[in-house]
């Protein structure tokens, strides 16, 4: 290597692979392995490039103190991950490649995402891989990974990294791993001192506000009480068609009132006494930041936020859409609309939607409020598949291009209809609505719910005949559980967290068994966390204080604040806490160690027992030979002797489902290397016997 | 003190959780009487048979009846 050789520094080996084919001259890298791990040689020019990658971050921040079972600490460093992570071994390879890389070349670039991650994992890579070259390096920024693009800012190199931006980064890790660590030891290790056993439990500056949402919004549901109402209803005939009408009140909350108005109604004739048309207009979607694609991926395809985050992802990756992360809700011109929708127009399905669009006068895209200095909005970048796109990516792929048209598309106009009847003296109500011009929604179709009720002609003083009175008993609802996607929205309505790592905070409240199911339901052990949190730190799980902090992290990216300053707020926040939490150690463990022997019990139970039907069965091992099986709990009580044998390799996992075959309960198998399945551990099952 | 239902730690005779689903009990007690005319216990079982009550609410209701049901076969109870 000579010393007109530049060191290109990528995020991910997939996106280092499509930036040394945009760079290089004739397209056709030279791809090259040390180790494992890729790197690419390129020419551009009269200069020479290696294009290498981190794998996600390299570095990450730790505590100086390894000994887990000490807290509180606040002396924290950078450290290579694979030094301080279970599982992190491969980056390390990565580090020494990078590092040995580094040493022939004159001049870096950095070439991550243009976000505050990106910013963060390259410059410690080119801090501590690269020997200090932090300073001197060269910024690439870019929204989408084309050719066109990534060709373009690699002519206008921005002089050096965004050194606010990486301050702001560095700040929240080390605010993120002093509270995560401190509270979770301090959690773990009152928790292991109590019962003797160890028990991972963790939390986080967002990571509690976040559950303690779940555990009010689970209060609630748990102590609500119902009050009854009647809704009434007729049905009327308009010219051979039945038709629904409503009563005038909602609702009746009178049981005696509600028998009146039906037996007033009933086999009266209703008439016409006003019919009002309203036209209305309804503007195009606005595009798509990260939040609103989650949201709308979760409704359309019932995508977790986090699955939605990972396609993305990986359709920048493959240049297929811009950079997902975005909190942006703005289209500029720069990214070339009419360039972007001819691209479209390849692909069959959009031809004549794109031309439409290309036909029109003027492009001038719906935006919405939201802004991100960084990025604009997702968008398709316009290049078509390379390769067959599994039909989630092809989902999420399509969900983008229709709403990159249908911020284009013209105003739609609906009209609604409200027809008021009299009968008997009761008001009723018959509506309908109607789409009189479809404008933007032609494009975005398959994403659009809107059912039509076109109604009859009908005028002032007009009969119809009232065939049926309805009154129905009802009974108000508790409020509906969060699911991972509304959860998400509550957080960017607090603030808490950031459009990058919301979606992995509720995975992670997943995986500590904090919550369960889609529709979601806090666990006795999540409950426990926050009772102790709340009892013994509340500003920990405050979102107000969360939310500061959040603001002032961000300021830090403005200018407006230093790093300093916000790290030392966050100890003097945290130092009472965790004091507190030592000084209760005891009570803490007590109450812990309760809840997590209850949550594992829980995960043990596989249903109802279909012999005795008053005990439970569970997972048990036997005491004399090890092994596993399921038994009644009412053995215990000398009541019931059932137990069934069970697999004794791979993991269980009880379905909280019964078997269509007997109706007993199900359980999962799964093991390492094989598909996961059920079993029904009823010998007499009928299913078996079908099989046999 | 224990909870009576569930046997928690409390100040009185139910716990922090259950205390929330007495004083929605109590709450909606009013709706109910103006709606069917209700005395307090054909409330409470209707209370526990209905879905959309909460678990909370449900089993304070329950241990309720029950306390009502215990008192009614007491005779001191009618001292």
């Amino acid at each position: 290597m000579n010393s007109r050789t530049v060191l290109v520094l990528c995020e991910k080996p997939s996106a280092s692979m499509r930036v040394a084919k945009a760079l290089d001259d004739s397209g056709k890298p030279v791809a090259r392995k040390i180790d494992g791990v890729p790197y690419y040689e390129a020419r551009r020019r009269d200069r020479q490039l290696i294009i290498v990658s981190g794998l996600g971050h390299l570095y990450t921040v730790a505590p100086k103190i390894r000994d887990r079972d000490i807290y509180p600490v606040f002396d924290f460093h950078w450290q290579p991950r694979h030094l301080v992570e279970k599982g992190a071994d491969q980056t390390k390879k990565w580090i020494e490649l990078i590092s040995r890389l580094s040493k022939d070349v004159s001049d870096f670039i950095l070439a991550t995402d243009y976000d505050i991650e990106g910013a963060t994992l390259g410059y410690t890579i080119l801090k501590y891989a690269c020997g200090g070259k932090e300073e001197e390096a060269k910024r690439m920024k870019f929204s989408t990974l084309t050719t066109e693009e990534l060709r373009e800012s690699y002519m206008k190199l921005q002089s050096h990294i965004e050194f606010p931006i990486v301050e702001a980064g560095l700040c929240r890790h080390f605010v993120d791993a002093m509270y995560g660590i401190n509270l979770s030891r301090a959690m773990t290790v009152a928790a292991k001192r109590w019962s003797r056993k160890y028990a991972t439990l963790s939390t986080g500056r967002v990571q509690g506000p976040t559950l303690s949402f779940l555990v009010a919004r689970e209060k609630e549901i748990n102590s609500f009480v119902p009050t009854p109402f009647w809704k009434i209803k007729a049905k009327v005939q308009i010219s051979g068609a039945t038709y629904e009408v409503e009563y005038e009140k909602d609702s009746v909350t009178n049981f005696d009132e509600a028998k009146v108005i039906v037996k007033d109604c009933e086999g009266k004739p209703g008439e016409v006494t006003s019919v009002q048309t309203r036209r209305f207009q309804q503007a195009p979607p606005t595009p798509f930041d990260l939040g609103t694609l989650q949201s709308e991926a979760y409704s359309h395809f019932r995508y977790t936020p986090k699955r939605t985050a990972n396609i993305a992802e990986r359709l920048y990756l493959e240049a297929l859409i811009s950079y997902p992360r975005t909190s942006s809700q703005k289209l500029p011109p720069s990214i070339n609309y009419k360039a972007i929708l001819k691209s479209l127009s390849r692909e069959p399905k959009y031809e004549k939607l794109a031309s439409d669009l290309l036909n029109l006068k003027v492009l001038e895209p719906r935006e919405g409020k939201k802004e991100d200095p960084a990025h604009p909005a997702v968008y398709p970048t316009g290049d078509l598949p390379e390769r067959p796109l599994s039909p989630p990516e092809r989902r999420i792929w399509e969900l983008v291009a229709r709403r990159f048209m249908a911020v284009f598309g013209e105003t739609a106009v609906k009209s609604s209809v409200r027809v008021s009847l009299d009968i008997d003296g009761h008001r009723f109500y018959l509506r309908g609505r109607q789409i009189l011009k479809e404008g933007w929604m032609r494009f975005y179709k398959p994403y659009i719910r809107a059912e039509e009720v076109i109604l009859p002609h009908l005028e002032e003083g007009e009969e119809v005949e009232v065939v049926d009175v309805i009154r129905e008993d009802r009974f108000t609802k508790p409020p509906s559980r969060h699911n991972p996607s509304s959860l998400l929205r509550k957080m960017e309505e607090v603030e808490i967290g950031t459009k990058a790592t919301r979606a992995d905070i509720i995975e992670t409240l997943y995986k500590r068994r904090y919550i369960a199911e889609e529709r979601i339901l806090v666990t006795d052990l999540g409950f426990e966390i926050t009772n102790v949190l709340s009892k013994h730190c509340p500003t920990v799980i405050a979102v107000d204080f969360t939310r500061d902090l959040e603001k002032r992290m961000e300021e830090i990216q403005n200018g407006k604040e230093k790093m300093e300053r916000v790290i030392d707020r966050a100890v003097y926040q945290l130092k009472p806490a965790l004091a507190e939490m030592k000084l209760r150690e005891e009570e803490i463990g007590k109450e812990l160690s309760e809840a997590v022997k209850k949550a594992r019990m829980q995960q043990r139970i596989v249903g109802n027992c279909p012999v005795c039907r008053t005990g439970r069965l569970v997972i048990l091992y036997s005491r004399r030979t090890g092994k596993r099986f399921i038994g009644c709990t009412n053995y215990f009580e000398g009541i019931c002797k059932t137990s069934f044998p069970l697999p004794q390799r791979g993991t269980l996992k009880p379905l909280r489902r019964n078997c269509n075959g007997c109706g007993w309960p199900l359980i999962q198998v799964s093991a390492r290397g094989k598909r996961p399945w059920t079993l029904c551990f009823n010998p007499d099952c009928p299913s078996k016997e079908r099989k046999n | 003190m224990k909870c009576e239902i569930c046997g928690r730690e409390s100040t009185s005779r139910f716990c922090e959780l259950h205390e929330m689903g007495y004083d929605n009990l109590l709450d909606r007690y009013e709706d109910w009487k103006k709606a069917l005319n209700l005395t307090w216990t054909g409330y409470l079982r209707k209370v526990v048979m209905n879905p959309n009550t909460g678990l909370w609410a449900k089993e304070v209701a329950q241990e309720l009846l029950s306390e009502s049901s215990r008192n009614s076969q007491d005779p001191e109870s009618h001292f």
